[in-house]
């Protein structure tokens, strides 16, 4: 199997979306560096509008690529608090750095249920080798 | 899945593999689509591309067997050329694009593409009679492309300048010697750019890139994947076999006419005949920086009249939105559409000239060695 980068404090959902506990309800969430090598080299992001309600599964964001276009399923019901307004001029910190700088956008959650139902870092890890095989 | 006699190269190399025609093949390296496609502009890329197949035609009665199944006249072609041409069905649908080479008049090589390679044998097969053997080596055969303006140079160092400096655009030389593996050159390739299609024993294949990228360092070779080959092609106006042609489209009104030499009788000439005039297929430039994304729809003054067949954000002309589109409706240079995605977003959209990037391909032979 190839190499991926999964820190071990974030949770991950099926999609590899990532998502990072901020403290006082705050999610920050983007997408892994198995779909940031999948999606190849990202040319514009979609963000979703500041203050905006998102469900869980909902599609709020897009990250498009020189040859496709990747919806986002957003993982935390909540409010959006933020967004990375980096990658509109920059989009391919998605590429160079998906856990750190190339992050998506923060919610201002509903509760915590949504994030500790995602998968933790060693269950990603054996979702990933799953899906490699 | 199949794999070509690299994979584990490209998995050294840290590339991102994907499914293409039942074929595990990088789609990028480390270096990434937008960098691997320039540097094939700019300097030389090499493709991995054992997944195409390869068929060998023997016999006395081969030129009248192409003449019936492609619709290209191979009259026009002599000994130690290329053309290229379309396999149409009955429907007039195109089977396959493909390139027949011709080594004299009772051999021959027809290469196809990697997912119809089995249906266009069976095709094949199936439309041969008299003295016509149809072999299929592409288990036996290695295919790299070598693609860009440095290439002739690398091929010069390494096979000695006399073995290429005639070679015109789709001509090939065979029995080539490079490091000592008898490879095929052909002056052809996907990309726009002056290069060439190498074929070579699949078990030499690993070898020959690994003559190619030490020797090609110094010309800037760079390993790129089928996302750099797409958009290349798409920018040099080429088609995608199963995307702007493909079995259910009749071939007729597209950029690729002279595939096609009304002179003769073919499989599919009657269907093309009777469907001119009713499809047509344009490159298009879209305002913006944006993609409208898959199974987008083209509009015309508030009336559907096609679809976008394919999209990319064209690298060479800074990262313009660009695509082929297949409507039925003939159109004028810069005829301003709209095309509009499945979640209804329209964007504004130019009729273009194809192809929008001319590359290097067919510069004389000797100006670039």
């Amino acid at each position: 199997m190839a190499n991926y980068n999964v820190p071990s404090e974030l949770r991950y959902s099926e999609n590899h979306e990532w998502v990072r506990d901020m403290g006082g309800n705050r999610y920050r969430t983007g997408i892994t560096d198995y779909a940031a090598q999948h999606i190849g080299d990202v040319t514009y992001v979609e963000l979703p509008e500041v203050g905006s309600e998102v469900d869980k599964e909902s599609v709020d964001c897009t990250i498009e690529t020189v040859k496709s276009s990747e919806d986002i399923f957003n993982q935390i019901a909540g409010h959006i608090a933020v967004v990375n307004d980096a990658l509109q001029e920059t989009p391919e910190i998605i590429n160079s750095d998906c856990y750190g700088d190339g992050w998506l956008y923060d919610i201002k959650a509903d509760s915590d249920d949504d994030f500790t139902s995602l998968m933790t870092a060693e269950e990603y890890e054996k979702f990933l080798s799953e899906q490699e095989n | 899945m199949n794999k070509t006699p690299l994979f584990e190269k490209h998995v050294a190399l840290g590339a991102t593999m994907g499914d293409f025609g039942g074929w595990n093949m990088p789609l990028w390296y480390k270096t990434g689509q937008i960098a691997e496609h320039k540097a094939t502009r700019e300097n030389c890329g090499i493709f991995d591309i054992c997944h195409m197949g390869e068929f060998i035609v023997t016999g006395k009665d081969s030129f009248a067997f192409w003449q019936k199944v492609l619709t290209n006249n191979v009259a026009n072609i002599v000994d130690g050329q290329a053309q290229y041409n379309f396999m149409l069905n009955e429907k007039g649908g195109v089977i396959d694009d493909c390139i027949v080479y011709r080594f004299n008049d009772e051999k021959w090589m027809l290469v196809v593409n990697a997912g119809t390679q089995l249906g266009d044998y069976e095709w094949l097969k199936k439309n041969a009679s008299g003295d016509v053997r149809i072999k299929n080596i592409s288990d036996n055969t290695g295919k790299l492309d070598l693609q860009g303006p440095t290439a002739p140079k690398l091929i010069a160092e390494l096979a000695g300048r006399e073995a290429i400096e005639e070679l015109k655009f789709f001509r090939f030389a065979d029995n080539v010697m490079i490091g000592g593996i008898k490879v095929l050159v052909s002056r052809t390739g996907y990309t726009g750019e002056i290069g060439f299609e190498l074929y070579c024993d699949i078990n030499e294949t690993a070898k020959l890139w690994d003559i190619l990228i030490e020797k090609g360092a110094k010309y800037g070779i760079t390993p790129a994947g089928l996302g750099a080959r797409d958009t290349l092609r798409l920018e040099a106006g080429l088609p995608l076999s199963g995307s702007e042609v493909g079995p259910d489209v009749p071939a007729v009104g597209t950029p690729w006419e002279f595939a096609i030499s009304y002179d003769h009788e073919f499989i599919g000439k009657a269907a093309l005949e009777a469907n001119k005039g009713k499809l047509f297929v344009y490159a298009i430039e879209i305002e913006g920086r944006r993609k409208p994304g898959h199974h987008s729809k083209v509009v015309l003054n508030g009336t559907e009249i096609g679809d976008v067949t394919s999209e990319i954000l064209a690298v060479t002309l800074g990262m313009k939105p660009a695509g082929f589109i297949r409507v039925n409706k003939e159109l004028g240079m810069d005829t301003e559409i709209s095309v509009v995605n499945p979640k209804g977003q329209s964007f504004k959209a130019f009729v273009k000239e194809n192809p929008m990037v001319k590359g290097t391909s067919r510069k004389k032979m000797s100006s670039m060695l």
